[in-house]
């Protein structure tokens, strides 16, 4: 089997003018896999807590809706669930990739001569398009929830400004939206990337025990991912939502 | 743009993962946060709730023991009080009892000497009769004549005031 680094993710079939791609298929699988989970998880509700997974959900949930809570205060419950969608949509694409038969279980494509070997599943984040999705998400969110929380004319204050030094941060500021969707998207996508290939590297040079450490490795950067985008977006939000210290004396 | 055709970006895939992050989002919010949350924060008021009652159990509890521990002492304290009153009591009555039962043999003693006193009156005027009478009887053998009885008086009452 030979190891080449691909970008772009493969199209396994089409169905109709949307090309199924391994990615986009797993992501699917990620859903409902979450989606089994959390219908496990809170299966009997009760006051006492019962069950390995519905403490780990509860563990999780309660601990970022603190952390949401003491950086957004009353917006929490408003910003909480996109913030604990985008993490556990994340880690569980990020470790659903660790299992055996990610990128190993797929079909061989004759184009043009040669075999091109097309993976039926690829780790979900592999994909720029699955996370320029997502950070393409947060932004937005985040300027939808800065437009609700500071009316329109705040909003627009932020970016426009008459005095020519807040002018000038002003547009500092709109080129840093767009690279905070961009360091979003790469840094996911980099992470992940980069780990799958250092892992399929590992594993042709040596296929038992070596690799061991990197997957350990990974599952560790693929929770720590997960968190950074979802804090970040978190912080996105609540600086967007803030209401400036200068706006308020001017009213 | 040769990035994006490399990265393989598409805007149909993009499209793609946003309808499964908002399906995600929709599902989720439904079955995890909401429930979750709710039993979280119900747990955590009566988590606070029981707190709270069990420093007001403590707080009774203490207040019942000082009130237990005052209400023993005062029986105590009333208990020895009754005791020490019975012993008053009765040391009393039997004080009360001894005296009047020496009054009683007191006065017993002094009826039955009165008694005695009386029949040895009655006995010495008896005797003193007898012996009055015995002496005339042998003045009598001795004169050989019988005496008047005015005599006879006289002699016995010589005889009885030389007797006395």
């Amino acid at each position: 089997m030979q190891n080449t680094i691909v970008l772009a993710p493969e199209i396994i079939f089409h169905i109709g003018p949307l090309p199924i791609t391994n990615t986009l298929f797993t992501s699917w699988i990620v859903m409902i896999v979450l989606i089994i989970l959390s219908k496990l998880s809170t299966k009997n509700m009760s006051l006492i807590p019962n069950g390995l997974l519905r403490n780990i959900f509860e563990l999780t949930i309660e601990g970022f809706y603190d952390l949401t809570e003491s950086l957004a205060h009353s917006r929490a419950a408003m910003f909480f669930p996109f913030l604990m969608t985008f993490f556990l949509y994340i880690v569980i694409g990020n470790w659903l990739g660790l299992f055996p038969g990610f990128s190993t279980i797929g079909f061989f494509n004759d184009v043009g001569g040669h075999m091109d070997f097309i993976p039926l599943l690829r780790s979900m984040n592999t994909d720029l398009n699955m996370t320029l999705a997502l950070a393409l998400i947060s932004a937005f969110l985040t300027h939808f929830f800065s437009i609700r929380y500071l009316g329109i004319k705040g909003y627009l204050a932020h970016w426009f400004n008459l005095n020519p030094l807040f002018m000038f941060v002003g547009i500092l500021e709109i080129i840093s939206e767009v690279t905070k969707v961009i360091s979003l998207s790469f840094r996911l996508f980099g992470n992940i990337f980069a780990g799958e290939v250092v892992m399929s590297t590992i594993s042709t040079l040596a296929a038992f025990f070596v690799p061991l450490p990197f997957y350990f490795l990974e599952i560790l950067a693929g929770v720590i991912q997960a968190a950074v985008f979802m804090i970040l977006t978190m912080v996105f939000m609540v600086l967007l939502t803030e209401k400036h210290i200068g706006e308020e004396e001017s009213r | 743009m040769e990035i994006i055709k490399n990265f393989g970006i598409q805007p149909i895939l993009l499209l793609a993962q946003l309808v499964n992050f908002t399906i995600l989002l929709i599902i989720l919010q439904k079955f995890l946060y909401k429930p979750m949350l709710k039993v979280l924060n119900e747990r955590k008021n009566k988590i606070a709730d029981s707190l709270k009652n069990a420093d007001e159990i403590e707080k009774r509890l203490k207040s019942m023991d000082a009130e237990r521990d005052k209400r023993l002492n005062d029986a105590i304290h009333e208990a020895k009080e009754i005791v020490e009153e019975a012993a008053q009591n009765a040391s009393d009555i039997i004080r009360q009892s001894q005296q009047k039962a020496a009054a009683d043999v007191q006065i017993m003693t002094d009826r039955a000497e009165k008694l005695l006193e009386l029949e040895r009156e009655k006995l010495h005027k008896e005797i003193r009769e007898e012996i009055g009478n015995m002496v005339i009887l042998g003045i009598e053998k001795v004169i050989n004549k019988t005496l008047s009885t005015e005599d006879r008086k006289k002699l016995a009452d010589e005889a009885v005031t030389g007797l006395k």
